[in-house]
Protein backbone atom coordinates (compact mmCIF):
# COMPACT_ATOMS: atom_id res chain seq x y z
CA UNK A 1 0.00 0.00 0.00
CA UNK A 2 1.49 3.03 -1.25
CA UNK A 3 -1.04 5.90 0.63
CA UNK A 4 -3.64 5.06 2.88
CA UNK A 5 -5.92 7.71 4.07
CA UNK A 6 -8.52 6.49 6.86
CA UNK A 7 -11.46 8.25 8.16
CA UNK A 8 -10.44 11.93 6.80
CA UNK A 9 -12.22 14.47 8.32
CA UNK A 10 -11.72 18.53 7.94
CA UNK A 11 -13.91 21.09 9.50
CA UNK A 12 -14.04 24.78 8.74
CA UNK A 13 -15.75 25.71 12.25
CA UNK A 14 -19.24 23.76 12.18
CA UNK A 15 -18.93 22.65 8.38
CA UNK A 16 -17.64 19.47 7.87
CA UNK A 17 -15.77 19.89 4.24
CA UNK A 18 -14.75 16.03 4.49
CA UNK A 19 -16.53 13.66 6.69
CA UNK A 20 -14.93 10.26 7.34
CA UNK A 21 -13.41 9.60 3.59
CA UNK A 22 -11.21 6.52 2.95
CA UNK A 23 -8.76 5.96 0.38
CA UNK A 24 -5.91 3.42 -0.63
CA UNK A 25 -3.73 3.38 -3.40
CA UNK A 26 -1.49 0.42 -4.43
CA UNK A 27 1.67 1.57 -6.36
CA UNK A 28 1.26 1.88 -9.56
CA UNK A 29 -2.72 2.68 -9.52
CA UNK A 30 -4.40 5.41 -11.07
CA UNK A 31 -7.37 7.02 -8.96
CA UNK A 32 -9.79 9.41 -10.11
CA UNK A 33 -11.62 11.74 -7.53
CA UNK A 34 -14.92 12.73 -8.73
CA UNK A 35 -17.93 14.54 -7.66
CA UNK A 36 -19.92 17.98 -7.95
CA UNK A 37 -18.89 21.30 -7.02
CA UNK A 38 -18.39 22.06 -3.34
CA UNK A 39 -18.00 18.05 -2.58
CA UNK A 40 -15.22 18.34 -0.44
CA UNK A 41 -12.70 16.49 -3.16
CA UNK A 42 -10.21 19.30 -3.49
CA UNK A 43 -10.41 19.46 0.57
CA UNK A 44 -9.90 15.99 1.08
CA UNK A 45 -6.99 16.46 -2.06
CA UNK A 46 -5.71 19.42 -0.05
CA UNK A 47 -5.27 17.20 2.74
CA UNK A 48 -3.50 14.97 1.29
CA UNK A 49 -0.90 17.30 -0.60
CA UNK A 50 -0.48 18.63 2.94
CA UNK A 51 -1.78 22.23 2.34
CA UNK A 52 -4.64 21.65 5.10
CA UNK A 53 -4.12 19.66 8.36
CA UNK A 54 -7.32 17.49 8.52
CA UNK A 55 -9.33 18.01 11.56
CA UNK A 56 -9.35 13.99 12.23
CA UNK A 57 -8.09 10.79 10.79
CA UNK A 58 -4.49 9.36 9.31
CA UNK A 59 -2.41 9.97 6.36
CA UNK A 60 -0.11 7.03 5.85
CA UNK A 61 2.15 6.92 3.48
CA UNK A 62 4.58 4.47 2.51
CA UNK A 63 4.54 3.30 5.90
CA UNK A 64 4.75 6.74 7.12
CA UNK A 65 2.47 8.53 9.11
CA UNK A 66 2.15 12.01 7.19
CA UNK A 67 -0.91 13.51 8.89
CA UNK A 68 0.78 16.53 9.87
CA UNK A 69 3.58 16.75 7.80
CA UNK A 70 4.23 20.11 6.17
CA UNK A 71 3.97 20.23 2.10
CA UNK A 72 7.63 20.29 1.76
CA UNK A 73 8.40 17.28 4.17
CA UNK A 74 5.58 15.97 1.77
CA UNK A 75 7.40 17.09 -1.21
CA UNK A 76 10.33 15.13 0.06
CA UNK A 77 8.74 12.20 0.79
CA UNK A 78 7.86 11.25 -2.79
CA UNK A 79 4.10 13.06 -2.95
CA UNK A 80 3.87 15.73 -5.97
CA UNK A 81 1.26 17.89 -6.49
CA UNK A 82 -0.13 20.28 -8.98
CA UNK A 83 -2.70 23.57 -8.41
CA UNK A 84 -6.18 23.99 -9.58
CA UNK A 85 -4.84 27.49 -10.70
CA UNK A 86 -1.16 27.25 -12.40
CA UNK A 87 1.21 28.89 -10.07
CA UNK A 88 4.50 29.11 -12.07
CA UNK A 89 7.32 31.29 -11.21
CA UNK A 90 6.97 34.01 -13.91
CA UNK A 91 10.18 35.63 -14.01
CA UNK A 92 12.11 32.39 -14.91
CA UNK A 93 12.43 30.48 -17.72
CA UNK A 94 10.15 26.54 -18.40
CA UNK A 95 13.88 25.60 -17.66
CA UNK A 96 14.05 27.73 -14.67
CA UNK A 97 10.77 26.73 -13.28
CA UNK A 98 11.26 23.09 -13.62
CA UNK A 99 15.39 23.60 -12.00
CA UNK A 100 13.60 24.53 -8.98
CA UNK A 101 11.91 20.83 -8.77
CA UNK A 102 14.23 19.07 -9.88
CA UNK A 103 17.31 20.53 -6.81
CA UNK A 104 15.32 18.55 -4.52
CA UNK A 105 16.78 15.09 -5.60
CA UNK A 106 19.78 17.14 -7.65
CA UNK A 107 21.52 19.75 -5.27
CA UNK A 108 24.29 20.61 -7.80
CA UNK A 109 23.20 22.93 -10.48
CA UNK A 110 24.43 21.12 -13.32
CA UNK A 111 22.89 17.77 -12.51
CA UNK A 112 19.39 19.76 -11.85
CA UNK A 113 19.50 21.44 -14.98
CA UNK A 114 20.23 18.20 -17.03
CA UNK A 115 17.40 16.41 -15.03
CA UNK A 116 15.44 19.43 -15.99
CA UNK A 117 16.00 19.22 -19.48
CA UNK A 118 15.00 15.39 -19.78
CA UNK A 119 12.11 16.36 -18.18
CA UNK A 120 10.71 19.43 -20.27
CA UNK A 121 11.77 17.41 -23.55
CA UNK A 122 9.35 14.40 -22.05
CA UNK A 123 6.39 17.40 -21.56
CA UNK A 124 6.94 18.70 -25.01
CA UNK A 125 8.14 22.18 -23.41
CA UNK A 126 10.65 24.77 -24.61
CA UNK A 127 13.28 25.32 -22.25
CA UNK A 128 14.23 28.53 -22.85
CA UNK A 129 10.51 30.28 -23.30
CA UNK A 130 9.61 32.66 -20.54
CA UNK A 131 7.09 31.61 -18.11
CA UNK A 132 5.04 34.20 -18.30
CA UNK A 133 5.14 34.29 -22.18
CA UNK A 134 2.65 30.58 -21.78
CA UNK A 135 -0.93 30.12 -22.40
CA UNK A 136 -3.21 27.89 -20.20
CA UNK A 137 -2.10 24.66 -21.78
CA UNK A 138 1.23 25.51 -21.28
CA UNK A 139 1.16 26.54 -17.61
CA UNK A 140 -0.68 23.25 -16.88
CA UNK A 141 2.05 20.87 -18.65
CA UNK A 142 4.55 23.25 -16.97
CA UNK A 143 2.90 22.73 -13.62
CA UNK A 144 2.92 18.91 -14.46
CA UNK A 145 7.32 19.18 -15.44
CA UNK A 146 7.92 21.11 -12.26
CA UNK A 147 6.30 18.42 -10.11
CA UNK A 148 7.44 15.59 -12.57
CA UNK A 149 11.04 16.91 -12.06
CA UNK A 150 11.13 16.12 -8.00
CA UNK A 151 10.57 12.49 -8.59
CA UNK A 152 7.68 11.82 -7.06
CA UNK A 153 6.18 8.18 -6.56
CA UNK A 154 2.83 9.37 -5.86
CA UNK A 155 1.71 12.22 -8.32
CA UNK A 156 -1.45 14.31 -6.85
CA UNK A 157 -3.30 16.16 -9.73
CA UNK A 158 -5.60 18.96 -9.17
CA UNK A 159 -7.94 19.69 -12.23
CA UNK A 160 -4.76 19.89 -14.03
CA UNK A 161 -6.69 19.07 -17.44
CA UNK A 162 -9.77 21.83 -17.06
CA UNK A 163 -9.69 24.40 -19.56
CA UNK A 164 -8.53 22.91 -22.88
CA UNK A 165 -9.85 22.44 -25.83
CA UNK A 166 -10.49 19.01 -27.05
CA UNK A 167 -7.00 18.82 -28.81
CA UNK A 168 -5.23 20.12 -26.08
CA UNK A 169 -7.14 17.69 -23.96
CA UNK A 170 -6.06 15.01 -26.38
CA UNK A 171 -2.51 15.80 -25.65
CA UNK A 172 -2.81 16.02 -21.99
CA UNK A 173 -4.46 12.66 -21.41
CA UNK A 174 -1.94 11.20 -23.47
CA UNK A 175 0.76 12.92 -21.04
CA UNK A 176 -0.64 11.92 -17.88
CA UNK A 177 -0.46 8.19 -19.58
CA UNK A 178 2.95 8.54 -20.06
CA UNK A 179 3.50 9.54 -16.51
CA UNK A 180 1.70 6.82 -15.39
CA UNK A 181 3.80 3.98 -17.61
CA UNK A 182 6.81 5.96 -16.08
CA UNK A 183 5.47 3.88 -12.76
CA UNK A 184 4.16 6.83 -10.86
CA UNK A 185 1.18 6.37 -9.06
CA UNK A 186 -1.45 9.10 -9.86
CA UNK A 187 -4.60 10.40 -8.59
CA UNK A 188 -6.22 12.42 -10.42
CA UNK A 189 -9.05 14.98 -9.53
CA UNK A 190 -11.20 15.93 -12.11
CA UNK A 191 -15.01 17.73 -13.30
CA UNK A 192 -14.35 16.21 -16.83
CA UNK A 193 -16.56 12.91 -17.26
CA UNK A 194 -14.52 12.03 -19.95
CA UNK A 195 -11.15 12.34 -18.59
CA UNK A 196 -12.01 10.22 -15.90
CA UNK A 197 -13.58 7.09 -17.61
CA UNK A 198 -10.26 7.30 -19.98
CA UNK A 199 -7.60 7.28 -17.68
CA UNK A 200 -8.84 5.86 -14.61
CA UNK A 201 -10.05 2.14 -13.68
CA UNK A 202 -11.38 3.24 -10.00
CA UNK A 203 -13.02 6.75 -8.93
CA UNK A 204 -14.03 7.77 -5.98
CA UNK A 205 -17.37 10.16 -5.99
CA UNK A 206 -17.39 12.58 -3.24
CA UNK A 207 -20.78 14.62 -2.13
CA UNK A 208 -21.32 16.62 0.60
CA UNK A 209 -17.69 15.61 2.06
CA UNK A 210 -18.78 12.07 2.15
CA UNK A 211 -17.27 9.10 -0.31
CA UNK A 212 -21.07 8.10 -1.66
CA UNK A 213 -19.64 5.50 -4.32
CA UNK A 214 -16.01 3.96 -5.71
CA UNK A 215 -15.61 1.69 -7.99
CA UNK A 216 -14.59 1.37 -12.04
CA UNK A 217 -16.07 4.16 -14.26
CA UNK A 218 -18.04 2.52 -15.69
CA UNK A 219 -19.98 1.48 -12.25
CA UNK A 220 -20.12 4.48 -10.36
CA UNK A 221 -21.74 6.35 -13.28
CA UNK A 222 -24.45 4.20 -13.07
CA UNK A 223 -25.30 4.41 -9.28
CA UNK A 224 -28.24 5.88 -8.23
CA UNK A 225 -26.23 7.87 -5.53
CA UNK A 226 -24.52 8.98 -8.29
CA UNK A 227 -26.77 10.20 -10.75
CA UNK A 228 -28.55 11.91 -7.98
CA UNK A 229 -25.80 13.64 -6.63
CA UNK A 230 -24.84 14.93 -9.97
CA UNK A 231 -28.36 15.44 -11.43
CA UNK A 232 -30.81 15.82 -8.73
CA UNK A 233 -32.95 14.07 -7.13
CA UNK A 234 -36.06 14.56 -9.76
CA UNK A 235 -33.76 13.70 -12.50
CA UNK A 236 -34.94 9.40 -12.20
CA UNK A 237 -38.64 10.81 -12.15
CA UNK A 238 -37.91 13.29 -15.21
CA UNK A 239 -36.15 10.68 -17.16
CA UNK A 240 -39.23 7.79 -16.76
CA UNK A 241 -41.89 10.64 -17.11
CA UNK A 242 -40.30 11.38 -20.39
CA UNK A 243 -39.69 7.89 -21.52
CA UNK A 244 -43.36 6.98 -20.56
CA UNK A 245 -44.63 9.73 -22.86
CA UNK A 246 -42.45 8.63 -25.67
CA UNK B 1 24.29 41.47 -32.50
CA UNK B 2 24.62 39.25 -29.57
CA UNK B 3 28.51 40.21 -29.23
CA UNK B 4 26.91 43.60 -28.74
CA UNK B 5 24.90 43.00 -26.32
CA UNK B 6 26.77 40.37 -24.50
CA UNK B 7 26.88 41.36 -20.51
CA UNK B 8 29.77 40.52 -20.43
CA UNK B 9 31.42 43.67 -21.94
CA UNK B 10 29.22 46.03 -20.02
CA UNK B 11 30.49 44.59 -16.78
CA UNK B 12 33.58 44.93 -17.96
CA UNK B 13 33.17 48.75 -18.76
CA UNK B 14 31.63 49.21 -15.46
CA UNK B 15 34.17 47.92 -14.10
CA UNK B 16 36.72 49.98 -15.49
CA UNK B 17 34.44 52.88 -15.47
CA UNK B 18 34.91 52.40 -11.04
CA UNK B 19 37.97 51.97 -11.28
CA UNK B 20 39.24 55.12 -13.06
CA UNK B 21 36.42 57.63 -11.80
CA UNK B 22 38.62 58.76 -8.88
CA UNK B 23 41.37 59.40 -11.77
CA UNK B 24 38.89 61.27 -13.71
CA UNK B 25 37.38 63.10 -11.67
CA UNK B 26 40.08 64.30 -8.88
CA UNK B 27 37.69 67.31 -7.16
CA UNK B 28 37.02 66.27 -3.35
CA UNK B 29 33.46 66.77 -4.44
CA UNK B 30 33.02 64.06 -6.92
CA UNK B 31 34.96 61.89 -4.84
CA UNK B 32 32.47 62.17 -2.38
CA UNK B 33 29.94 61.76 -4.42
CA UNK B 34 31.77 58.42 -5.63
CA UNK B 35 32.67 57.44 -1.71
CA UNK B 36 28.86 57.88 -1.18
CA UNK B 37 27.38 56.53 -3.72
CA UNK B 38 29.58 53.05 -3.01
CA UNK B 39 28.05 52.93 0.51
CA UNK B 40 24.82 53.47 -1.13
CA UNK B 41 25.27 50.26 -3.43
CA UNK B 42 26.79 47.96 -1.29
CA UNK B 43 24.15 48.53 0.63
CA UNK B 44 21.51 48.02 -1.78
CA UNK B 45 22.84 44.92 -2.87
CA UNK B 46 22.89 43.40 0.56
CA UNK B 47 19.52 44.49 0.90
CA UNK B 48 18.46 42.70 -2.50
CA UNK B 49 19.63 39.71 -1.27
CA UNK B 50 16.46 39.31 0.55
CA UNK B 51 14.08 41.96 -0.15
CA UNK B 52 14.75 41.52 -3.69
CA UNK B 53 16.01 37.85 -4.86
CA UNK B 54 14.05 36.72 -2.04
CA UNK B 55 11.01 39.30 -2.08
CA UNK B 56 11.02 39.52 1.40
CA UNK B 57 10.52 43.32 1.72
CA UNK B 58 12.67 44.94 5.04
CA UNK B 59 12.54 48.22 5.54
CA UNK B 60 14.36 47.58 8.76
CA UNK B 61 17.86 47.12 7.31
CA UNK B 62 19.13 49.81 9.57
CA UNK B 63 19.02 47.31 12.24
CA UNK B 64 22.19 45.84 10.47
CA UNK B 65 23.81 48.61 9.47
CA UNK B 66 23.57 50.34 12.46
CA UNK B 67 24.76 47.52 14.39
CA UNK B 68 27.76 47.25 12.12
CA UNK B 69 28.18 50.81 12.76
CA UNK B 70 28.36 51.24 16.52
CA UNK B 71 30.72 48.24 16.79
CA UNK B 72 33.79 49.52 15.34
CA UNK B 73 33.55 52.31 17.07
CA UNK B 74 32.59 50.45 20.75
CA UNK B 75 35.62 48.44 20.58
CA UNK B 76 37.65 51.57 20.40
CA UNK B 77 35.89 53.31 23.14
CA UNK B 78 35.81 50.36 25.78
CA UNK B 79 39.37 48.84 24.53
CA UNK B 80 41.07 50.94 22.53
CA UNK B 81 41.30 48.92 19.48
CA UNK B 82 41.51 49.92 16.00
CA UNK B 83 37.85 50.06 14.75
CA UNK B 84 37.99 47.91 12.24
CA UNK B 85 38.34 44.65 14.63
CA UNK B 86 34.80 45.82 15.36
CA UNK B 87 33.54 44.45 11.63
CA UNK B 88 33.67 40.79 12.58
CA UNK B 89 32.13 41.56 15.86
CA UNK B 90 29.11 43.55 14.33
CA UNK B 91 28.57 40.68 11.42
CA UNK B 92 28.46 38.20 14.19
CA UNK B 93 25.96 40.39 16.42
CA UNK B 94 23.87 40.85 12.81
CA UNK B 95 23.49 37.61 11.59
CA UNK B 96 22.30 36.67 15.40
CA UNK B 97 19.75 39.44 14.93
CA UNK B 98 18.98 38.00 11.71
CA UNK B 99 18.20 34.74 13.12
CA UNK B 100 16.42 36.14 16.25
CA UNK B 101 14.26 38.39 14.04
CA UNK B 102 13.32 36.23 11.08
CA UNK B 103 12.32 33.11 12.90
CA UNK B 104 8.87 35.02 14.35
CA UNK B 105 8.49 37.66 11.41
CA UNK B 106 9.06 35.05 8.57
CA UNK B 107 5.83 33.32 10.13
CA UNK B 108 4.60 36.88 8.42
CA UNK B 109 4.41 37.88 4.60
CA UNK B 110 3.77 40.63 1.83
CA UNK B 111 2.99 43.59 4.71
CA UNK B 112 3.11 42.49 7.70
CA UNK B 113 6.72 40.88 7.51
CA UNK B 114 7.72 44.96 6.39
CA UNK B 115 6.23 46.12 8.90
CA UNK B 116 7.06 44.10 11.59
CA UNK B 117 11.06 45.11 10.43
CA UNK B 118 10.34 48.70 10.79
CA UNK B 119 8.96 48.21 14.41
CA UNK B 120 12.13 46.25 15.32
CA UNK B 121 14.79 48.65 13.74
CA UNK B 122 12.76 51.81 15.20
CA UNK B 123 12.98 49.66 18.88
CA UNK B 124 16.58 49.64 18.68
CA UNK B 125 17.00 53.21 17.74
CA UNK B 126 15.18 54.53 20.47
CA UNK B 127 17.07 51.76 22.91
CA UNK B 128 20.76 52.94 22.02
CA UNK B 129 19.27 56.67 21.83
CA UNK B 130 19.23 56.08 25.76
CA UNK B 131 21.74 53.33 25.99
CA UNK B 132 24.86 55.15 27.99
CA UNK B 133 27.32 52.20 26.85
CA UNK B 134 26.69 53.65 23.08
CA UNK B 135 26.58 57.08 24.52
CA UNK B 136 23.11 57.48 24.50
CA UNK B 137 21.59 60.29 21.97
CA UNK B 138 24.84 61.56 21.90
CA UNK B 139 26.72 58.47 20.29
CA UNK B 140 30.38 57.42 19.76
CA UNK B 141 33.50 59.10 18.17
CA UNK B 142 36.25 57.13 16.77
CA UNK B 143 40.19 57.96 16.90
CA UNK B 144 40.77 61.74 15.79
CA UNK B 145 43.75 60.86 14.95
CA UNK B 146 45.64 57.75 13.21
CA UNK B 147 47.25 56.21 15.70
CA UNK B 148 48.55 53.41 13.50
CA UNK B 149 47.39 52.32 9.36
CA UNK B 150 45.42 49.86 11.24
CA UNK B 151 42.93 52.75 12.37
CA UNK B 152 42.37 53.15 8.42
CA UNK B 153 42.07 57.15 9.21
CA UNK B 154 43.16 58.49 5.86
CA UNK B 155 42.98 61.98 4.96
CA UNK B 156 41.97 61.94 1.81
CA UNK B 157 38.62 59.81 -0.12
CA UNK B 158 40.71 57.90 -2.35
CA UNK B 159 41.74 54.94 -0.16
CA UNK B 160 38.22 54.27 1.25
CA UNK B 161 36.98 54.99 -2.43
CA UNK B 162 38.98 51.06 -3.22
CA UNK B 163 38.07 49.80 -0.07
CA UNK B 164 34.50 50.24 -0.35
CA UNK B 165 34.80 49.69 -4.31
CA UNK B 166 36.70 45.92 -3.59
CA UNK B 167 33.85 45.47 -1.20
CA UNK B 168 31.24 45.90 -2.94
CA UNK B 169 33.28 43.44 -5.95
CA UNK B 170 32.88 41.05 -3.26
CA UNK B 171 29.21 41.20 -2.39
CA UNK B 172 28.41 41.11 -5.89
CA UNK B 173 30.73 38.39 -7.01
CA UNK B 174 28.99 36.28 -3.90
CA UNK B 175 25.41 37.46 -5.37
CA UNK B 176 26.10 36.05 -8.72
CA UNK B 177 27.70 33.34 -7.76
CA UNK B 178 24.61 32.20 -5.54
CA UNK B 179 22.32 33.45 -8.38
CA UNK B 180 23.41 30.71 -10.28
CA UNK B 181 23.00 27.99 -7.47
CA UNK B 182 20.44 25.73 -5.89
CA UNK B 183 19.78 29.02 -3.43
CA UNK B 184 18.97 31.28 -5.89
CA UNK B 185 16.53 29.77 -7.86
CA UNK B 186 14.62 28.69 -4.37
CA UNK B 187 14.91 32.70 -3.61
CA UNK B 188 13.34 33.37 -6.34
CA UNK B 189 10.98 30.53 -6.58
CA UNK B 190 9.82 31.79 -2.74
CA UNK B 191 9.90 34.80 -4.41
CA UNK B 192 6.99 34.14 -7.27
CA UNK B 193 5.08 31.79 -5.23
CA UNK B 194 5.40 30.25 -2.08
CA UNK B 195 3.13 28.02 -1.86
CA UNK B 196 4.42 26.27 -5.05
CA UNK B 197 7.79 26.73 -3.87
CA UNK B 198 6.64 24.25 -1.05
CA UNK B 199 4.71 21.88 -3.12
CA UNK B 200 8.05 21.52 -4.44
CA UNK B 201 9.88 20.75 -0.95
CA UNK B 202 11.92 23.94 -1.50
CA UNK B 203 12.38 24.82 2.66
CA UNK B 204 10.48 27.88 2.72
CA UNK B 205 11.67 29.23 6.38
CA UNK B 206 15.31 28.25 6.20
CA UNK B 207 15.75 29.89 2.37
CA UNK B 208 14.36 33.20 3.82
CA UNK B 209 16.61 33.31 7.46
CA UNK B 210 20.00 32.19 5.06
CA UNK B 211 19.20 35.23 2.54
CA UNK B 212 18.40 37.54 5.49
CA UNK B 213 21.31 36.46 7.57
CA UNK B 214 23.80 36.96 4.61
CA UNK B 215 21.75 40.17 3.61
CA UNK B 216 22.30 41.17 7.23
CA UNK B 217 25.86 40.54 7.41
CA UNK B 218 27.24 42.63 4.15
CA UNK B 219 24.59 45.08 5.29
CA UNK B 220 26.39 45.12 8.83
CA UNK B 221 29.78 45.46 6.85
CA UNK B 222 28.47 48.16 5.27
CA UNK B 223 28.00 50.17 8.40
CA UNK B 224 31.24 49.58 9.35
CA UNK B 225 32.41 50.62 6.06
CA UNK B 226 30.58 53.82 6.56
CA UNK B 227 31.69 54.52 9.99
CA UNK B 228 35.26 53.78 9.59
CA UNK B 229 35.24 56.59 7.35
CA UNK B 230 33.66 59.42 9.41
CA UNK B 231 34.14 58.50 12.60
CA UNK B 232 30.84 59.15 13.88
CA UNK B 233 27.67 57.51 14.97
CA UNK B 234 24.70 58.26 16.44
CA UNK B 235 21.40 56.46 16.79
CA UNK B 236 19.78 58.42 13.93
CA UNK B 237 23.06 57.69 11.58
CA UNK B 238 22.68 54.75 12.07
CA UNK B 239 19.16 52.84 12.89
CA UNK B 240 17.19 56.06 11.22
CA UNK B 241 14.40 54.64 8.88
CA UNK B 242 15.82 57.38 6.06
CA UNK B 243 18.67 54.51 5.99
CA UNK B 244 16.14 51.44 5.70
CA UNK B 245 14.49 53.67 3.42
CA UNK B 246 17.56 54.55 1.00
CA UNK B 247 18.40 50.55 0.37
CA UNK B 248 14.67 49.95 -0.25
CA UNK B 249 14.46 52.84 -3.13
CA UNK B 250 18.02 52.62 -4.75
CA UNK B 251 17.19 48.77 -5.59
CA UNK B 252 13.65 49.02 -6.70
CA UNK B 253 14.69 52.14 -8.59
CA UNK B 254 17.73 50.32 -10.19
CA UNK B 255 15.62 46.78 -10.32
CA UNK B 256 15.02 44.15 -6.98
CA UNK B 257 16.08 41.09 -7.85
CA UNK B 258 18.66 41.58 -10.66
CA UNK B 259 22.55 41.64 -9.57
CA UNK B 260 22.73 45.22 -10.77
CA UNK B 261 19.95 46.85 -10.43
CA UNK B 262 21.23 48.19 -6.95
CA UNK B 263 23.97 49.37 -8.23
CA UNK B 264 22.34 51.05 -11.57
CA UNK B 265 19.84 52.62 -8.91
CA UNK B 266 22.91 54.17 -6.75
CA UNK B 267 24.35 55.55 -9.96
CA UNK B 268 21.41 57.40 -10.42
CA UNK B 269 20.03 58.49 -7.31
CA UNK B 270 23.36 59.23 -5.62
CA UNK B 271 24.32 62.59 -7.86
CA UNK B 272 20.63 63.30 -8.08
CA UNK B 273 20.71 63.42 -3.96
CA UNK B 274 23.85 65.25 -3.57
CA UNK B 275 23.19 67.81 -6.48
CA UNK B 276 19.75 68.97 -4.69
CA UNK B 277 21.61 68.90 -1.12
CA UNK B 278 24.27 71.27 -2.77
CA UNK B 279 21.60 73.48 -4.34
CA UNK B 280 19.31 73.30 -1.40
CA UNK B 281 22.55 73.63 1.25
CA UNK B 282 21.39 72.24 4.82
CA UNK B 283 18.30 73.31 4.31
CA UNK B 284 17.60 71.01 1.75
CA UNK B 285 17.74 68.26 4.10
CA UNK B 286 13.87 67.41 4.21
CA UNK B 287 14.07 67.60 0.67
CA UNK B 288 15.53 63.63 0.92
CA UNK B 289 12.17 62.47 2.10
CA UNK B 290 10.53 64.26 -0.86
CA UNK B 291 12.91 62.72 -3.60
CA UNK B 292 12.35 59.08 -2.06
CA UNK B 293 8.45 59.85 -1.46
CA UNK B 294 9.03 61.12 -6.04
CA UNK B 295 10.41 57.96 -6.83
CA UNK B 296 8.53 55.42 -4.49
CA UNK B 297 5.48 56.99 -6.65
CA UNK B 298 6.96 56.85 -9.69
CA UNK B 299 8.25 53.35 -9.83
CA UNK B 300 5.02 51.66 -8.29
CA UNK B 301 3.40 53.72 -11.30
CA UNK B 302 4.94 53.23 -14.25
CA UNK B 303 8.12 51.00 -13.96
CA UNK B 304 7.58 48.03 -11.04
CA UNK B 305 10.15 46.12 -12.62
CA UNK B 306 12.41 49.35 -11.92
CA UNK B 307 15.35 50.78 -14.90
CA UNK B 308 16.77 47.64 -15.66
CA UNK B 309 13.91 45.51 -16.58
CA UNK B 310 12.74 48.65 -18.36
CA UNK B 311 16.26 48.72 -20.77
CA UNK B 312 16.11 44.89 -21.18
CA UNK B 313 12.58 45.64 -22.95
CA UNK B 314 13.95 48.75 -24.21
CA UNK B 315 16.79 48.00 -25.68
CA UNK B 316 16.66 44.89 -28.21
CA UNK B 317 14.04 47.69 -29.84
CA UNK B 318 16.75 50.37 -29.97
CA UNK B 319 19.04 47.87 -31.09
CA UNK B 320 16.87 47.30 -34.12
CA UNK B 321 16.05 50.41 -34.78
CA UNK B 322 19.80 51.50 -35.10
CA UNK B 323 20.69 48.39 -36.84
CA UNK B 324 17.56 48.89 -39.85
CA UNK B 325 18.89 52.87 -39.92
CA UNK B 326 22.37 51.65 -40.40
CA UNK B 327 21.42 49.18 -43.26
CA UNK B 328 19.38 51.68 -44.85
CA UNK B 329 22.40 54.38 -44.91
Amino acid sequence: MLLEARNVSKAFGTFLAVAGADLCVEEGEMIGLIGPNGAGKSTFFNCLAGETMPTAGRIVFDGVDVTRALPEARARAGIGRTFQVPTAFEDMTVLGNVMVGAFLRHPHRSDARDHARRIVELTGLRADQAARSLGTPGRKRLEIARVLATQPRLLLLDESLAGLTPSELRDAIALVRRIHEMGITIVIVEHIMEVIMSLTKRVLVFNQGHVIASGTPEQVVREEAVIEAYLGRGHRRRQEEADGRA
Amino acid sequence: MRKFSSPRVGVLLLAAGLLLYPMLFTGPFYRDIGVTFLLAAISASAWNIVGGYAGQVSVGHSMFFGLGAYTPLLVYTLWGWPPIAGIPLGIVLSLALAVLIGLPTFRLTGHYFSMATIAVAELIRIFFGTWDLVGAAIGLQGPAVARSFWDLTFRGELPYYYIFLAVLGILLLVTATLERRRFGFYMRAIKASERAAKSLGVPVRGTKIKALALSAAFTSAAGSLYVIKTGFIDPDSGFGILISVQMVIVAALGGAGTLFGPLVGALILIPLQSATNSWFGGGGSGLTYILYGGIIVVIARFEPGGLFEMWQRVAPKLRKRFWSRAHAA
